[in-house]
């Protein structure tokens, strides 16, 4: 019987979408570490209704994800 | 255990149903989505709000879970393996990142359309409640990406699989 073949490794490709989908975690990470991810992002402040909810993401004067300005 | 032809073409209808209904569930969900980030009126904000989370809950949710579970069944029943093939661990993780992240996004969504179906929720307060759209969008592009890979299937085997394959070879070799 014949000695098998050595493992030729990791394909390229994998290799490849494995880095891309690295870089991109990280700057999601980025993002979402930035301050609150989840729907209490968008809780309304504690007065009544007309007043635009706080965000921490607009603690830096940016404005929320996916909202209007 | 190998499925028998049979078996296998069932499983793999229920899986390309679940999964491209999955695709096509996101797509009608974006265009809801796309509403609630652009309208300025507050019937149509309310009306999209509350029809995410209905198509959220109702079609994509089950859709993806029934991708999983019939991914699973596919891999497992035949001859691919769940570990053996690059594509195949590649499109498992990604198909559980996606629905993980769907399940927490549902939060999201329910918490807008609360809202929405709240009559004493303002105008203002609903066009400050923003979309999903960057959560859809981008899962989107990860169900394109997963279905690139099924079709094409790479070559690329894991170690594992390439040890499973050579002792497959030497029980059979005389």
């Amino acid at each position: 019987m014949a000695d098998p073949s050595p493992y030729p490794g990791t394909p390229r490709w994998a290799k490849v979408f494995g880095i891309i989908v690295l870089v991109l975690l990280v700057v999601a990470m980025m993002f979402i570490g930035g301050g609150e991810h989840g729907p209490g992002r968008h809780a309304p402040s504690g007065d009544a209704g007309g007043q635009v909810p706080s965000s921490s993401v607009m603690e830096d004067g940016a404005p929320p994800e996916g909202g209007r300005g | 255990m190998i499925m028998t032809p049979r078996l296998r073409k069932f499983a793999l209808a229920a899986h390309i149903t679940s999964s491209v209904g999955w695709i096509g569930a996101v797509a009608g969900y974006i265009a809801l989505d796309v509403a609630a980030a652009t309208s300025e009126d507050a019937q149509s904000l309310r009306a999209a709000y509350l029809a995410m989370e209905l198509i959220a809950w109702y079609v994509i949710v089950p859709l993806a879970l029934a991708s999983l579970l019939t991914g699973l069944v596919m891999s497992l029943g035949t001859k691919w393996g769940l570990f053996r093939h690059y594509w195949v661990l590649i499109s498992l993780l990604l198909t559980i990142i996606a629905t993980v992240v769907l399940l927490v996004e549902t939060q999201t969504i329910s918490y807008f359309a609360d809202i929405a179906a709240d009559p004493t929720t303002s105008s203002d307060d609903l066009r400050a409640l923003g979309s999903t759209l960057v959560h859809s969008a981008g899962g989107t592009v990860v169900l394109l990406v997963i279905l690139v890979l099924n079709v094409y299937k790479p070559r690329g085997m894991t170690r594992y699989g390439w040890c499973k394959q050579h002792e497959q070879r030497k029980v059979l070799e005389p």
